[in-house]
């Protein structure tokens, strides 16, 4: 009589142990799933932020060598990345003015990161 | 000395065990759950890291704007020619960039070269110093960006060209 109620006791643990675990396991590989996407979006991030760096300096390097009226084109080309002025087809500005330029940077995933800056003819 | 095994031992033994397998089911629970919280703190720490590097990056692109600016306009008010070693101050505010008010505060530098004639020939130099804009002056710990700028000046005064000599990043 004893060892029966032992038995079903232990079934109902083991049954309700189950549960318990696949419910934890579950909830581990969605946490860990979460964490990786997570992981690829703040990698894609800094990877747009070291683009939108390179492309800023870029183009003050070019601002740099500005004349006043002359084209300003910025040689900047990122791999899988693409990169945009605005307002577009701008000249160096006046040496009395500054010029602000809108930069975005678009990655391959879709974030995109807008920054301005002001170029200045030396 | 009866050295057989109590018939009655199992079963007391099989009592002892009940529940185990609940507590280790729980201490399980407790240990992935444990796990979850650290991996939660690592999203949210990478989150927020993301967060301050942008943050960052947007201001000290707003204070290297606001000195391009503060330098157009030392330009504009350098007339004399007869003043590169006048101490001469002045702030600069420009509209917000990056969502970022920044302050420059500027004060000249007197430069002095010797010319290839022994002449010793005096240089407008100005040094700008860019902070968050809180109302009060820049000091050493709030500078972004300091940078000195050299402005060539012709003889009528009028400067036709600058020169930046330095431009540090301080935080």
């Amino acid at each position: 009589m004893h060892e029966q109620k032992d038995r079903g006791d232990t079934l109902i643990e083991i049954v309700l142990t189950v549960v318990i675990t696949a419910i934890s396991v579950t909830a581990l590989v969605s946490g860990l799933a979460t964490a990786g996407t997570a992981g690829q979006a703040q990698r894609n991030s800094v990877s747009t932020d070291t683009v939108m760096r390179n492309y800023a300096e870029a183009t003050k390097a070019v601002a740099r060598g500005c004349t006043d009226g002359a084209p300003f084109v910025v040689p900047f080309e990122a791999p899988g990345f693409t990169v945009a002025t605005s307002p577009a087809g701008v000249r160096c500005p006046p040496p009395t003015a500054t010029q602000q330029l809108e930069l975005s940077v678009t990655g391959s995933t879709g974030v995109t990161q807008v920054m301005s800056i002001k170029i200045r003819t030396p | 000395m009866n050295t057989t095994a109590d018939p009655v031992a199992p079963a007391v033994h099989r009592h002892e065990d009940r529940g185990a397998a609940l507590i280790l089911a729980v201490a399980f629970v407790v240990m992935i759950g444990t796990i979850g919280a650290g991996l939660a703190a690592l999203v949210t720490s990478s989150v927020n890291n993301r967060g301050t590097l942008e943050r960052v990056r947007d201001r000290q692109y707003a204070a290297d704007a606001a000195i391009e600016d503060a330098i157009v306009q030392v330009r504009a008010a350098s007339t004399g020619g007869t003043d590169a070693c006048q101490s001469v101050a002045g702030i600069t505010r420009t509209p917000a960039i990056n969502a970022v008010n920044i302050r420059v505060d500027w004060r000249s530098a007197c430069g002095v070269i010797r010319s290839g004639e022994g002449l010793v020939l005096v240089q407008r130099d100005v040094i700008f110093a860019a902070c968050v804009d809180t109302g009060v002056a820049c000091t050493d710990s709030s500078v972004i960006i300091r940078a000195q700028v050299n402005f060539e000046q012709a003889a009528s005064g009028a400067v036709t060209k600058t020169y930046v000599q330095s431009w540090s990043m301080n935080q």
